[in-house]
C-alpha cells in the first residue's frame, strides 16, 4: 500500500446504496478514500471479491446444471457438473407431479398475509403508541419493547398448545396469526413517527379531520419508505419461516414451500436433479423480485436490521 | 400493490381474523383433491414406496374404486413426530401406517383410535387371518388398533452358490441349522473362505438401529426378556445379554469378519461380491437383487436356545380425529382390509403379509426366496413395548450406540450392557406422557 | 370522516383556517385519549394471543406434566427444572449451540466486513457483487439444505468430487462426528452473510467523507486510513452485528433439523432441536417447557452481558 499523499477526491455524499452516487465519468478513479492510488490494491481488491463471489455462486451453479440433467447422467462421478445433455426433464417432472406450485401458492399466500396484517396492525399500534395519551400506553410501549429480545422459537411449545385449544392445527391461520406480531417493527416505526413533526397533523386536525382521517392522509405519506422498508423485511421473514410452518401443518395441501420441500418425500426416494430443480423454482420468485427492486431490498434490510438507524 | 391497495388488504385480512366462521372454514382451499378423498400417510419410499403406488393404484380403478391422497413423509422420527401432532391437532388422515412396535406410544394417548372389528368382519378380513403373536401386539385393552399389513424380520441373505461350496446348505438348498455361535463362527470362516473375502457383512457405524435388530432377536433366542414395566427397574437378564453381545463382538471383530462397515457400505460389500452373506432386514431385498448373484435368504439362525428373530409390522392406524366422520370412518375400513387383501404384491418388496390367506395361496409359496423365510413370522419378537421404544425411536437408538462401540472395540460387552441397562432405566424414569 | 365534515372542509379550503392555539392542544388531547387507544386495539389483541399469553402459559406447562396426548395434566413443582438440571442431553446440546455460535460468529462478522470493505472500495460491477453476496441470504432454509445435501452427498456431491480430484479421500462431511458441525456452519456462513454484509455496507456509506479528508490531509495512507478512521467508525456496528449474529446462532434450528436431524449420534443437536425432541417427538410439553425456559434465561444473561461489554456510543 503506497502511503501517498495526495488528496482524495471528493466524493459526493452516499455510497453504493445511493443511486445518484457516482457518475459513469468517474469509474477510472475507483473509490480512494479505501483503496489507495496504486495499481496493487486495486488488483489485489479486485482478486479478493472475484474469489469471494465464485465461492458465492458456485453452489447455485453446481445446483443449476444438476437440474438440467437426467437423473441417470447425475450419477456418474466427475468434477464438470454437467455430465450429460442438458434437459428440462426434472422440472417437468416436478411441476406435473404438483406440489411444487401448492406449495409455492401456499407461500405467496401467507407471505402476502402475514405481511399485509403485520403492516396494518403494526403502523397503527406505532402511530397509537408515538401519539396517543391513553392509559397504559407507556405499559403496552415497554411490553412491546422487552418482547423484543424473546425469540420466538421459544414460544413453540405453548403456541401449539393453544392452536390446538382453538382447534387450529393445520389451518392457514395457524401459520399466520403469531407471525403477525412483530414488536421490533412497531418499535421502528413508533420511532420514525415519533419524528414526524406534529405541526402537519395539527394543520389536519384542525381542519376537523378524524385521527384515522390524519393517520391515513399525512402520517401515512410521509412514512412510505419506512413502511416499505418494513413491509420488505416482513415479507422475506415470513417467505422463508420454517420451524412455525413445519410444527403447525401436517396436511401437505396447507404447508409453504420451505416445510413442503422438507417433509414430504416422493416414492422413488432422492433423487438429485429433481430435488435441484424443486428447490431453484422455490428459490426463484424472491431472486427475482431481488433482481427487480434491489435498491429497494438492500436498503430496507439495512435500515430495519440495524433497527431503523 | 399501491399503498392504498395494501392497506386496504390489511384491513380486509383483520377483518378475517374477527369472523371465526373464516377461521375454520378456510381449513384446505388449496387441496389436490376433493374433500371426499381419503388421506392415507406412510413412510415408503425406494422399492416400497413404488410398490404402494402400485397397490394403490391397482385399488383406485373399478367401480369400488378409491380416491386416495398418499402423503408420503420421511421414515424415522419425524414422521412420528407429525402423526402424533397431526392427531392431536384432530385433522389427521383418515389412515396411517405405524410400526406396530410403536403402538404404545399412540394407543394409550387416545392418539389413534380402535378398528370396529364387526365393520372390518364385512369387508372380509377377521382376527383368525393373522398370527396370534402379532394380533396379540395390535392391541390395547382389549381393544384392536392396528391392523397389520406385514411382518418385516430381520434375516440373513446369502449367496447360494458360495454357501453351497462352504457346505451350509442342507438337502433341499435352503440354509441348514446352525445352533451355536461356535457353530456361526465355524460357518462364517467358511463363507469368508468360499468367497475369497468376507464370510459375514453387518453395517452398524453411525446407524440408530442395526445392532438392537440383531441383538434383540438374538436376546430372545436365549428365552429371556428385555422388560420395561411402567414406573419400575428395567428386568434384563444381564448375563444372557452379555452372552449376546459377546457373540455379536467376536463375530464381528475386525477379524473373523469387518467390524467397521456402516449400512450402505454393507449393502454395496454384497452387491460387489466382497462378502458371502449378509444380516439385514429383509426390506432390502429389491436393493440386493438387484445383481447376478444366486440370492437365498432365511429367518434368522438359531444360535442360542431357541428360534427367535427380531421383527416389526407395517401397520394400519385410524389416527385421531377432532370430528369423526362416520361415512369415511367406514370407507377407511374398506380401504384397510382391501389393502390387506391386495398384500400379495406388498410381498414382492420381501415382506411377509400379515394377512395369513395371501400366504397360503400358491403363488405365493413360488416367491423365492420371500417363502424361504416365510415362517419368521411366527417367531417374530417385537422391542419390548413401551411409550419410548420401537422403530424409529430414541431408545432403540440409545441401545445401539453402546454396542456399536462394543463391536469397535472401544468397549466390553459388559460396559456395553451396563449403559444400554442404565439408559432404559432413565427412559423408564422419565414421566409417562402417555399413562 | 363524517361527509359533512368533509363538505365543510371544502367551503372553507378558501380562506386561512382560523388558527386557534388554545383550544387545539385540549381539542386534541380528547381526542387522542377517546381514539389512541384503538389505533393499537388490533396489535394489543394480537401481542396478547400470541406473544404474553404463550410466555404466561409456557411458564405455567413448565411446572406441569402437560403431555401432547390427550391425557389429564398434573402440577409436578420444579420436578421439570430439577430434572433439566441434571439431564446430560441438555447439556450437551446446550454445548453443541455454543459451539455453533462460536464458531460461526467469527466468519460471519469478519467475511461480512471484508465484503463490504472491498465492495465499498467502489471497484466496477456493484451489483453483481451485491448478488452474490446477499442472494443465498433470500433462499428459504430448505432450498438451502436441499443444496448443500447435494454438495456434500458422499459419493457424488461437489466437495468430495473436489477431494478426489485433489487426490484425498472422501469425507463424510454430514455423516461424520468430527465434521458435521463444521459443514453446517460453512453452509450457515453463506447463507447468512449477506445480510451483516449489507449491514456494513450501509454503516460504510454513512461515515463522512470529511474524516478520510482530514486523515488524508495529516498523510495518512489508505492502510492506515482503514485503521484510523473506517474500522473506529464501525466499531458500533461491528457491536451491534456481532451480538445481533450471537443471539441469531444460539437460536440455530431449521438447517440442522432438516440436514442432520441433530446427528450423527447427536453431536450436532441443539438446544431447539432438543426441545423439539422432547416436547413433540416425546410428548412431554411441560418438560420442553421448561428447559425452553432456561435457555430463554441464558439468552437474556448473554443479552445483558452484550450491552454491558459493548458501551453504548454516540453514533
Amino acid at each position: 500500500m503506497s502511503a501517498t499523499t495526495t488528496r482524495p477526491r471528493l466524493h459526493p455524499a452516499g455510497g453504493p446504496l445511493d443511486r445518484r452516487r457516482r457518475p459513469k465519468s468517474a469509474e477510472p478513479e475507483g473509490a480512494p478514500l479505501l483503496l489507495g492510488h496504486g495499481r496493487l490494491p486495486k488488483v489485489l481488491a479486485s482478486g479478493a471479491l472475484i474469489t469471494f463471489a465464485v465461492l458465492w455462486l458456485l453452489p447455485f451453479v453446481w445446483a443449476i446444471a444438476t437440474s438440467f440433467q437426467q437423473e441417470q447422467d447425475v450419477a456418474k462421478p466427475g468434477l464438470n457438473p454437467i455430465k450429460g445433455a442438458l434437459t428440462l426433464e426434472p422440472y417437468r417432472v416436478i411441476l406435473e407431479r404438483g406440489n411444487v406450485p401448492i406449495w409455492a401458492f401456499n407461500s405467496i399466500l401467507v407471505a402476502v398475509l402475514v405481511t399485509a396484517i403485520t403492516i396494518a396492525i403494526s403502523t397503527l399500534a406505532a402511530y397509537g403508541l408515538s401519539r396517543g395519551t391513553f392509559r397504559g400506553r407507556k405499559l403496552l410501549l415497554a411490553l412491546t419493547v422487552s418482547s423484543i429480545m424473546v425469540p420466538p422459537q421459544l414460544l413453540i411449545v405453548p403456541l401449539f398448545q393453544e392452536m390446538l385449544a382453538f382447534n387450529l392445527v393445520d389451518t392457514y391461520w395457524a401459520v399466520i396469526l403469531p407471525q403477525v406480531v412483530a414488536p421490533m417493527m412497531v418499535f421502528i416505526l413508533k420511532r420514525f413517527f415519533d419524528g414526524i413533526p406534529r405541526e402537519l397533523e395539527e394543520a389536519a386536525r384542525i381542519d376537523g379531520a378524524s385521527d384515522l382521517r390524519v393517520f391515513w392522509s399525512i402520517v401515512l405519506p410521509l412514512s412510505r419508505p419506512i413502511v416499505a422498508a418494513v413491509s420488505v423485511f416482513v415479507f422475506i421473514g415470513a417467505w422463508n419461516n420454517f420451524m412455525w410452518p413445519y410444527i403447525v401443518t401436517n396436511d401437505p395441501a396447507l404447508m409453504t414451500l420451505p416445510v413442503g420441500l422438507a417433509t414430504v418425500k416422493d416414492a422413488y426416494g432422492v433423487v438429485y436433479a429433481q430435488s435441484m430443480a424443486s428447490a431453484l423454482l422455490a428459490a426463484a420468485p424472491l431472486i427475482i423480485v431481488f433482481l427487480f427492486f434491489q435498491r429497494r431490498i438492500v436498503k430496507s434490510v439495512a435500515t430495519t436490521g440495524l433497527g431503523g438507524t | 400493490m399501491g399503498r392504498r391497495g395494501f392497506l386496504r388488504w390489511g384491513l380486509a385480512g383483520a377483518g378475517a381474523l374477527a369472523a371465526p366462521g373464516l377461521l375454520s372454514g378456510c381449513a384446505s382451499p388449496a387441496s389436490p383433491s376433493g374433500a371426499s378423498s381419503l388421506r392415507v400417510w406412510d413412510l415408503f419410499s425406494g422399492g416400497d414406496g413404488l410398490l404402494m403406488d402400485e397397490m394403490i393404484e391397482a385399488v383406485s380403478t373399478g367401480p369400488d374404486a378409491f380416491d386416495v391422497d398418499r402423503t408420503i413423509l420421511e421414515w424415522g422420527a419425524s414422521y412420528y413426530t407429525k402423526l402424533a401432532m397431526a392427531a392431536a391437532g384432530g385433522r389427521a388422515p383418515e389412515v396411517a401406517v405405524l410400526h406396530l412396535s410403536r403402538m404404545a406410544g399412540y394407543a394409550p394417548g387416545g392418539l389413534i383410535e380402535p378398528f370396529d372389528l364387526d365393520l372390518l368382519a364385512e369387508f372380509g378380513v377377521e382376527e383368525e387371518h393373522f398370527a396370534p403373536a402379532i394380533w396379540e401386539r395390535a392391541q390395547w385393552e382389549g381393544e384392536v388398533f392396528a391392523i397389520p399389513l406385514d411382518t418385516h424380520p430381520f434375516i440373513v441373505f446369502y449367496d447360494k452358490e458360495i454357501a453351497g461350496e462352504a457346505g451350509l446348505l442342507d438337502s433341499e438348498g435352503e440354509l441348514a441349522p446352525i445352533g451355536s455361535p461356535e457353530a456361526m463362527y465355524a460357518a462364517s470362516e467358511a463363507l469368508a473362505e468360499a468367497q475369497g473375502g468376507s464370510g459375514v457383512l453387518f453395517g452398524h457405524i453411525a446407524d440408530e438401529a442395526q445392532c438392537w435388530r440383531l441383538f434383540n432377536g438374538l436376546y430372545a433366542q436365549t428365552g429371556a426378556v428385555w422388560e420395561l414395566p411402567d414406573g419400575g427397574e428395567p428386568q434384563v437378564d444381564e448375563e444372557a445379554a452379555v452372552r449376546v453381545l459377546t457373540f455379536m463382538t467376536e463375530m464381528f471383530d475386525g477379524r473373523r469378519n469387518p467390524n467397521n462397515l456402516d449400512y450402505i457400505g454393507a449393502m454395496a460389500a454384497f452387491q460387489g461380491s466382497r462378502g458371502a452373506m449378509i444380516f439385514a432386514g429383509e426390506w432390502e431385498l429389491p436393493n440386493l437383487r438387484i445383481t447376478d448373484r444366486p440370492l437365498g435368504a432365511a429367518p434368522f439362525p438359531q444360535i442360542f436356545d431357541q428360534p427367535a428373530v427380531n421383527a416389526d409390522s407395517h401397520s394400519f392406524v385410524l389416527p385421531r380425529q377432532e370430528r369423526v366422520d362416520q361415512a369415511r370412518r367406514r370407507e377407511a375400513h374398506r380401504y384397510v382390509a382391501t389393502m390387506l387383501k391386495a398384500s400379495y404384491t406388498w410381498a414382492s418388496a420381501g415382506h411377509i403379509p400379515a394377512y395369513q390367506p395371501v400366504i397360503a395361496e400358491d403363488r405365493y409359496a413360488e416367491l423365492d426366496p420371500q417363502a424361504s423365510y416365510a415362517g419368521a413370522s411366527e417367531i417374530a419378537v417385537l422391542d419390548p413395548p413401551n411409550w419410548f421404544t420401537g422403530s424409529g425411536s430414541n431408545f432403540q437408538n440409545q441401545m445401539t450406540q453402546p454396542m456399536s462401540a462394543a463391536l469397535l472395540g472401544n468397549t466390553s460387552p459388559e460396559a456395553a450392557v451396563a449403559r444400554m441397562i442404565s439408559a432404559s432405566k432413565s427412559l423408564l424414569d422419565q414421566p409417562n406422557p402417555v399413562a | 370522516m363524517s361527509t359533512t365534515t368533509s363538505r365543510a372542509n371544502a367551503t372553507e379550503d378558501g380562506g386561512a383556517p382560523e388558527p386557534r392555539p388554545a383550544s387545539s392542544p385540549a381539542a386534541r388531547e380528547r381526542r387522542t385519549r377517546s381514539t389512541g387507544w384503538l389505533f393499537v386495539l388490533p396489535f394489543a389483541l394480537a401481542f396478547g394471543l400470541f406473544m404474553v399469553w404463550p410466555i404466561v402459559q409456557g411458564l405455567w406447562m413448565s411446572f406441569t406434566d402437560e403431555s401432547l396426548t390427550l391425557n389429564g395434566t398434573n402440577f409436578v413443582g420444579f420436578d421439570n427444572y430439577a430434572e433439566a438440571f441434571g439431564d446430560p442431553d441438555v447439556w450437551s446440546s446446550l454445548g453443541n449451540t455454543v459451539f455453533f455460535t462460536v464458531i460461526t460468529v467469527v466468519p460471519l462478522v469478519v467475511v461480512a466486513l471484508g465484503m463490504a470493505l472491498l465492495v465499498h472500495s467502489g471497484l466496477a460491477g456493484q451489483w453483481v457483487w451485491r448478488l452474490a453476496y446477499f442472494a443465498p441470504f433470500l433462499l428459504p432454509v430448505t432450498v438451502v439444505t436441499l443444496i448443500w445435501q447435494w454438495l456434500y452427498q458422499p459419493d457424488l456431491g461437489m466437495a468430495n468430487q473436489l477431494l478426489d480430484t485433489l487426490g484425498m479421500e472422501p469425507i463424510g462431511w454430514l455423516s461424520d462426528e468430527k465434521f458435521a458441525m463444521w459443514s453446517i456452519a460453512a453452509l450457515t456462513v453463506w447463507w447468512t452473510v449477506g445480510f451483516n454484509f449489507l449491514l456494513y455496507l450501509a454503516a460504510l456509506q454513512s461515515i463522512p467523507d470529511q474524516l478520510y479528508e482530514a486523515a488524508a490531509l495529516d498523510g495518512a495512507g489508505a492502510w492506515r486510513r482503514l485503521f484510523s478512521v473506517t474500522l473506529p467508525q464501525l466499531s458500533r456496528t461491528t457491536a451491534l452485528v456481532g451480538m445481533l449474529q450471537v443471539l441469531a446462532s444460539l437460536k440455530v434450528f431449521d438447517q440442522i433439523f432438516i440436514l442432520t436431524k441433530g446427528g450423527p449420534n447427536n453431536s450436532t443437536r441443539p438446544i431447539l432441536e432438543y426441545i423439539y425432541d422432547v416436547g413433540f417427538t416425546g410428548y412431554r410439553l411441560g418438560y420442553a417447557s421448561a428447559i425452553s425456559y432456561l435457555f430463554f434465561a441464558l439468552i437474556i444473561i448473554i443479552s445483558i452481558a452484550q450491552l454491558r461489554f459493548f458501551p453504548r456510543q454516540e453514533g
